[in-house]
């Protein structure tokens, strides 16, 4: 069992359902517990959920949370906790800019943000896994209609085969169906075909 | 009719309200509800470059107002962007600096080849003398990390 800053969680593959495991969970939290309580309100002795970090401006809702947005470039909570070695960067960049490496400019950047803009929008590539999901799931489609063609469907009545349908339409001609704007309307009676 | 008693009543509250906030105001301004403002672009520009060379100016405000410029619909002259920068070097914040290039680099949209080589060229002495890099200069112009995705883990 492992505790984080957040709390305590589970390790992957470990049941939380044994009751001693529960049991002693549960007399971690109350420990946990008590000694936020004994500590009173003091700050550093409350588990805070940014940690160390330092709040610097009101984000994009007010709340002490760090997201990369494209609309509100400006979190709340710089990114990277106030370690020392970000601390030592921090002295140096009271100075002059100009005397920072790149390396140094780039880490004071990564310190307070997680992604640049351009990783921010970088494309992700989804579109093509949601084509070929799509398309799979249409020739699915389709071999589900082969198989009822197959093994479902009982054979088709003879009346469909091409001489029977040839007969039908010679009853259609002989009969002069539709023939205003239709199909007899096409029939050249004089000549015994189609116009 | 309604809506301009409502508008009146509206621009009373909030005027009341910031006068008892106990930050000064971000902007002192007469906020109309309706989109015709009265301000012109000369008078904008020189409200957010003094915002931003005010000499006790703190991050919190800094970013209030750069959040609210890359909010709106425009990109913001060379003097505001020189003056957010000065503003950044008194915060000793370089990184804010950077991230206020970034924003105003993705400000220009589809038009960012003709509008950002001549925004940098009129800041460029800005940036020479206080030592910024601009996010091409630092590589951060192609993505240099890649993040995870939080449904892969």
């Amino acid at each position: 069992m492992k505790i984080c800053r957040d709390g305590v969680y589970q390790a992957k593959g470990e049941m939380a359902l044994n009751p001693v495991f529960r049991r002693a969970l549960a007399l971690q939290f109350q420990q946990i517990l008590k000694q936020q309580v004994a500590a009173g309100s003091t700050a550093a002795a409350i588990i805070s959920k940014i940690g160390n970090r330092e709040v610097v401006g009101y984000g994009f809702n007010g709340t002490k949370c760090y997201v990369d947005r494209i609309d509100f470039p400006m979190p709340a909570v710089r990114f990277k906790e106030n370690t020392p070695d970000v601390m030592a960067l921090r002295e140096k960049e009271k100075g002059d800019w100009n005397k920072l490496t790149i390396e140094e400019k780039k880490a004071l950047y990564r310190a307070s943000f997680c992604q640049t803009f351009s990783e921010i929008q970088a494309p992700t590539g989804e579109w093509k896994s949601v084509l070929g999901i799509s398309l799979i799931i249409s020739s699915l489609a389709v071999w589900v209609y082969l198989v009822m063609k197959m093994y479902v469907y009982s054979p088709m009545p003879d009346t469909f085969t091409p001489e029977k349908q040839a007969a039908q339409l010679q009853r259609i001609i002989d009969l002069r169906g539709n023939p205003v704007e239709g199909i007899s309307s096409k029939w050249d009676y004089e000549k015994g075909d189609w116009k | 009719m309604l809506r301009a008693a409502v508008c009146r009543i509206n621009n009373v509250a909030r005027t009341s309200i910031l006068d008892t906030a106990s930050r000064i105001p971000a902007v002192v301004v007469n906020r109309n509800m309706s989109k015709h403002s009265t301000e012109t672009d000369a008078e904008f520009d020189a409200r957010y470059e003094a915002y931003f060379n005010r000499a006790d100016i703190d991050g919190w405000e800094a970013r209030k107002a750069m959040t609210d410029l890359s909010g709106m619909d425009l990109v913001p002259e060379p003097k505001i962007i020189i003056a957010a920068l000065k503003a950044c070097r008194r915060l000793n914040d370089f990184a804010l600096a950077v991230r206020f290039l970034e924003t105003v680099k993705d400000k220009c949209g589809a038009k960012e080849k003709e509008i950002y080589p001549y925004l940098l060229q009129e800041i460029r002495p800005t940036l020479n003398e206080l030592g910024i890099s601009t996010p091409e200069e630092l590589g951060y112009d192609k993505p240099e990390l890649a993040l995870v995705n939080v449904y892969d883990q």
